[in-house]
């Protein structure tokens, strides 16, 4: 299956989906310029490919389809208590894409939707209005790459290229962009500013390797880790999740060690530092699709919804990882869920 | 199980004769021709007669999650970018009686050309359209879609059109029309092998042996629902990482619990085995 389901190297998607209503904005043309030859379906509404029943997410990861759709009002969400806010009490985040590029083992997103097709959204200037009305006065903390990953994204539809100068004029509003992906060209194409802070979710080559398919390897990451902070970009580290799985804890001291003697930690902005966890019934629902997964077969524990590893366990791993993060930061600096 | 539906007997009968399906006489309602994984059913002209054909097919032979559904079938254009005779893949279905539109997953037939088919409650001639606008028509594929909604994988249900003709659909010539289908049998082929291919890594998990032997255990050792999901995770756990812990179950065989306070125990006997061999 893995064989016929491969992306061919011509092609990143299996087609293209556009809404009717999306035609004439600029990122459809965009898009259908620099993939003339994948088939285009013109849709009426994303949903009514995206949440079609019996789609096998797994299947589809393998061969992914590209959504293009006109958002329609939430544009902004309240941060989930899952996630860290980094000490901001208003915590936002905003979904440009649905879904990623990359095929991590213990992502919620399986959980969540019913398709692994990526949904881009073309209506940037309307998600920026609602930002301006609702942050604008505000200090906040924006999320703008959470569901899916924007810099992994940025060769395909360069989201920056519209919200860069934006966001640069809301000097308030903390403007986080999580990423795996090790695309250096980003931090040569664009300027720093003091409230963007780009976030790279890092862990040991071991997991990556195991967990996290068709991510970056690490030395790669480390690697755009640094030229980020050459050209002046606030990084932040997110150690998150941390797996510790079938003995894999003892693979993050050598990790932390091996990390902070490859980045300076006195150029981090901070750092953010959490377990594997989700939401009990995504949890269920990936278990069920993923029959072969180890890392769903372990066993959990269950507090208020939310699955992970039993508290005494996660307190005294913690403990040890804090201690030895702490000898590189100062504790304001770390930030733990 | 791979499922074809074919409106028309003629339509079927070169992939009767390509796979030597045999009739099974033992069904009147409709044609069924039956081979070791492929059935292929005559349901008639229409969406209601495609949508029954399919249901009843699915209900005589249907395995599990891993069946297939094939539309093969023939259909007009007013497109001249195809010839007579060419075999395409359908990407969007759109009902012109409810407005409604079906969208199949295509992850294979890499090379067959890919287009949207407007389906009709009759027969569709050039004479008919106001709009210039370039369409497909076919009278079966949205019954193959609404019915496979309920009982297929999106990613298991291929509609397969054949040009017949340019909105002239009389006098049309059956002996050509068979030999339409009869040109396309390797591509038919070829993407059914593809399909399976594409299944083969969602083998029914657990197997059917399995289930049957925690089933059995449950049964005799009084166990409750909740003890049978913690038994089966144990047991699915167990083999990810390797071991076979069902022979496990061979010492309880015969035992019958008195009670549910003698099954809790023979329970916790159990898990502490199974994860005693897991360590």
């Amino acid at each position: 299956m893995r064989t016929l389901l491969q992306k061919s190297g011509k092609n990143l998607f299996n087609s293209i989906y556009i809404e009717e209503q999306a035609y004439n904005y600029p990122v459809v043309r965009m898009v259908l310029e620099k993939y003339p030859d994948i088939p285009v379906i013109t849709i009426r509404n994303y949903k009514d490919v995206f949440n079609r029943g019996n789609q096998c997410f797994q299947l589809q990861k393998h061969r992914q389809s590209l959504i293009l759709a006109v958002k329609s009002s939430p544009f902004l969400y309240k941060g989930p208590e899952v996630c860290q806010d980094f000490g901001y009490s208003d915590f936002y985040y905003t979904s440009f894409l649905f879904n990623c590029i990359f095929d991590c083992e213990y992502c919620y997103l399986q959980g969540m939707y019913p398709s692994a097709n990526v949904v881009a959204f073309v209506n940037v200037d309307e998600f920026k209005q609602e930002i301006e009305n609702t942050l604008g006065e505000k200090k906040a903390y924006l999320a703008v790459s959470y569901d899916t990953d924007l810099i992994g994204f940025h060769n395909i539809i360069p989201y920056w290229d519209f919200l860069q100068d934006f966001f640069t004029q809301y000097s308030d509003i903390n403007v986080e962009i999580r990423t795996k992906s090790a695309n250096e060209v980003f931090y040569n194409e664009f300027l720093p500013a003091e409230n963007i802070v780009v976030a790279f979710s890092l862990a040991p080559q071991e997991i990556i390797q195991k967990y996290e398919r068709l991510t970056p390897p690490l030395s790669a990451r480390i690697k755009a880790v640094k030229t980020a902070i050459f050209k002046g970009f606030k990084v932040r580290l997110c150690l998150d999740p941390v797996i510790i799985n079938s003995g894999s804890e003892k693979l993050y001291e050598p990790f932390f060690r091996n990390l902070f003697m490859e980045i300076n930690p006195d150029k981090l902005k901070d750092v953010g530092y959490g377990f594997f966890r989700m939401s009990k019934d995504f949890f269920k629902r990936i278990e069920k699709q993923k029959s072969d997964s180890q890392l769903y077969a372990d066993q959990y524990s269950i507090t208020d919804n939310i699955v992970s590893y039993p508290n005494e366990l996660r307190e005294q791993i913690m403990t040890r990882h804090l201690s030895i993060l702490e000898e590189y930061l100062p504790k304001e600096k770390i930030f733990t869920l | 199980m791979i499922f074809i539906v074919t409106a028309l007997m003629l339509e079927a009968a070169p992939i009767i004769d390509y796979f030597k399906l045999k009739k099974d006489m033992s069904i009147h309602p409709y044609s069924v021709y039956k081979g070791s994984d492929i059935a292929v059913i005559v349901s008639g002209v229409g969406k209601l007669k495609s949508a029954m054909a399919s249901v009843y097919l699915y209900n005589v032979y249907g395995t599990g999650k891993n069946d297939i559904l094939i539309n093969i079938g023939f259909c007009g254009t007013n497109s001249q970018s195809f010839d007579a005779g060419s075999l395409l893949v359908v990407n969007k279905v759109t009902d012109t009686d409810t407005g409604r539109d079906y969208y199949p997953d295509v992850f294979f037939g890499d090379g067959i050309p890919q287009i949207p088919v407007q389906c009709y409650p009759k027969v569709v001639k050039a004479t008919d359209l106001t709009e210039q606008k370039e369409i497909f028509c076919d009278m079966e594929s949205v019954g193959i879609m609404e019915a496979s909604k309920k009982f297929f994988f999106a990613h298991n249900v291929r509609v397969l059109k054949i040009i017949s003709d340019y909105l002239k659909p009389h006098n049309l010539d059956k002996a050509k029309l068979k030999g339409y289908i009869e040109m396309n049998m390797p591509i038919l082929d070829n993407i059914i092998k593809e399909m399976r291919c594409l299944n083969k890594g969602f083998s029914e998990f657990p197997p059917q042996e399995e289930k049957d032997s925690i089933e059995a255990l449950c049964l005799s050792l009084r166990f409750t629902q909740a003890m049978k999901l913690i038994l089966s995770k144990e047991v699915k756990r167990a083999k990810i990482n390797g071991l076979e812990p069902l022979p496990l179950f061979k010492q309880f065989n015969g035992i019958k619990a008195n009670s549910k306070e003698e099954g809790k125990k023979y329970f916790e006997d159990i898990i502490t085995k199974i994860r005693q061999k897991s360590v």
